[in-house]
């Protein structure tokens, strides 16, 4: 009887069917070899999934009874390259961090009326951090600010507009230091007489208005 | 410690003899000096009394000496005596001065006289010398042609009718309102005889209440006319000098041919205070005094083609500032020398200095010391680059004035 061999590894990779399948497992059920062969390939199979996926998911797996597919596991390496990079765990992004933040002040016992109090431990973004939409759709973008903070920013925009343009009106008013008037060319020859008569001596001459000077 | 040990000492009793002795022997000195003073005092007097101005000088003069002379030749030996007769002399002497002063005023405009003056005065920029043509005919027309010693032409001559208030009148600064401020600013002292132009004259001194010099008159002895006026600042320098080099009273020769009338532009303020008051409330400023003790006494009103225009006059007696006011701000200044003054940038132009205030044009004419001047430029409203903080509270005083539905 001829043993099972590469078969061996399709049949626990799952890939034979059909006529091969049968012959296989008929071959199994008489061949005590090839059943020891093929349980500590599976053994070996199952300790590597077990590397990969990490002991909560496969404390998760084992409880439900459902092993992990591909596509899970490749996340679940993914997870724990990223665990590996540093003893604080990834730098969370400033978004993220601000939301964090957010929700720790709605969760406190004190918070404000406002705050939901439900979430918590769950990545950023996700739907239990967020306050549902009516039409129960999901957030496209970014969260909307609450109403009172984004009222109380319009209003001090507006006094902050308020106060700038009336400072800079008052700046431009204020910067004739006289009234507009007629420009001034003191008449020297009308003064110089009146001058005169305050004096009681000779009436100066104009010297604005002076002939040719001697040479 | 006894008496006894006291009187056993005999640096004690020294110094008990020394503190009653020496002050004995001053007080005696003290007297007999006292007595020579006095006699020498008297015999001043005296020689006073008998350099009054004699003919053309009413009697007063000699009236009022005559009881310091008979004083003195009396036999009465008191210090009272002496002290009046000190008195009365210097009296005598401010008496004289005053009505001396008081005489050449009439005498400028009652006098027929024709000369020419020289003039040099110190002002802002340096000295200014001026030479002035004047022919003067008795109550009636005067004809000044005034030219700077540093042109070649002189002024366009000036035609006045003396005594209708609205043309130059005296000679010097000597006029009435101007000798009654005078009397009111400085003590006029009769100091003898002297000689201006080769002309007998009467010499009057003004002195400051600090006993300072401040002015010298040379008064014509024959006519009263001033022959000649020295200014002194503070200082004791000389800032002004106005003399006649050639002068001729009596009948005149034709007056000037190349004149013509001119008729005043300007009406006199009766109260130059109320003028005061009144402009104020319609946002002028000006003030009632100036630095240097200068008062408002004269004020006048005229048009030019920028609006109205005022005159306000402030003198001590002895120095005269012009101040012409107008709305508007400053035009086209050639001909005039930008020159900063206690760090103000004014316009000068020989006598004249103007700048622009807040809303106004402030010209000033002047026949006063330099620093005078510049305390009076300083002291009046300048227009300056207002600060941050001033510009806004101007710019919000007028906005709220916009926006006043009251106002």
């Amino acid at each position: 009887m001829s043993h099972l061999r590469e078969q061996i590894s399709a049949l626990i990779d799952g890939e034979l069917a059909g006529a091969d399948l049968d012959r296989a497992n008929a071959h199994l059920a008489a061949c005590g070899r090839c059943r020891e062969e093929a349980a500590s390939l599976r053994q070996l199979k199952r300790e590597l999934r077990a590397l990969a996926a990490g002991p909560f998911d496969l404390a998760a797996d084992q409880a439900t009874g459902s092993a992990p597919g591909p596509e899970g596991a490749d996340e679940a390496l993914t997870r724990r390259l990223l665990s590996m990079a540093g003893p604080g765990g990834p730098v969370p992004s400033r978004r993220f961090r601000r939301e964090q933040f957010l929700r720790s002040r709605r969760e406190q016992p004190g918070g404000r009326p406002g705050g939901s109090g439900t979430g918590g431990g769950g990545l950023p973004g996700t739907s239990a951090t967020r306050r549902p939409r009516a039409d129960g759709q999901p957030y496209a973008g970014r969260p909307p600010r609450e109403p009172h903070r984004r009222g109380r920013y319009m209003v001090w925009s507006a006094v902050s507009l308020v106060v700038v343009g009336v400072g800079a009106a008052a700046f431009s008013m204020g910067g004739n230091t006289a009234e507009p008037g007629p420009n001034i060319t003191p008449q020297l020859q009308m003064f110089n007489v009146e001058h005169a008569i305050n004096s009681g001596d000779v009436p100066f001459p104009d010297p604005t208005q002076a002939p040719t000077a001697r040479p | 410690m006894s008496p006894m040990s006291v009187l056993r000492r005999p640096g004690l009793l020294l110094s008990a003899a020394m503190t009653i002795t020496v002050p004995s022997v001053l007080a005696t000195l003290a007297v007999v000096g006292h007595e020579h003073a006095i006699q020498e005092a008297r015999a001043t007097a005296v020689s006073l009394g008998a350099d009054a101005p004699p003919a053309s000088l009413p009697s007063g003069s000699e009236s009022a000496v005559r009881p310091a002379v008979l004083a003195g030749s009396s036999a009465g030996r008191d210090a009272a005596a002496a002290h009046a007769a000190i008195f009365d002399a210097v009296v005598n002497q401010q008496h004289d001065g005053m009505r001396l002063l008081g005489k050449a005023a009439t005498a400028g405009l009652n006098t027929s006289y024709q000369g020419v003056e020289l003039i040099a005065q110190s002002g802002v920029t340096g000295t200014l010398t001026m030479i002035s043509s004047v022919w003067h005919r008795a109550g009636g027309l005067t004809v000044t042609q005034t030219s700077d010693a540093t042109v070649l032409a002189g002024s366009q001559p000036y035609v006045a009718y003396a005594g209708d208030g609205n043309s130059p009148e005296g000679v010097f600064g000597v006029t009435k309102p101007l000798v009654t401020l005078l009397g009111k600013n400085y003590i006029a002292m009769f100091t003898g005889k002297g000689s201006a132009v080769g002309r007998p004259a009467f010499i009057v001194e003004l002195d400051r209440a600090d006993g300072s010099l401040a002015a010298r008159f040379w008064l014509d002895s024959k006519t009263l006319v001033p022959l000649r006026r020295d200014v002194f600042d503070t200082s004791a320098q000389l800032v002004s000098e106005d003399a006649f080099v050639q002068v001729q009273f009596g009948p005149l020769a034709a007056p000037p041919s190349a004149t013509r009338p001119v008729s005043s532009q300007w009406s006199r303020v009766a109260a130059p205070a109320k003028l005061l008051l009144d402009l104020d409330g319609q946002g002028w400023q000006l003030p009632a005094t100036l630095p240097g003790g200068l008062a408002l006494y004269d004020a006048a009103q005229s048009k030019s083609g920028a609006g109205q225009v005022v005159d306000l006059g402030y003198s001590d007696g002895l120095s005269v500032i012009s101040l012409f006011v107008e709305r508007g701000t400053l035009g086209k200044m050639s001909g005039w020398q930008p020159v900063s003054v206690r760090g103000h940038v004014v316009y000068v132009a020989e006598h004249s200095i103007t700048w622009a205030g807040p809303g106004f044009v402030y010209t000033m004419i002047a026949d006063a010391p330099p620093k005078t001047v510049e305390q009076v430029v300083a002291a009046l409203p300048q227009s300056s680059a207002p600060g941050f903080l001033d510009r806004l509270g101007r710019g919000l005083d007028r906005l709220a004035s916009l926006m006043n539905p009251f106002h």
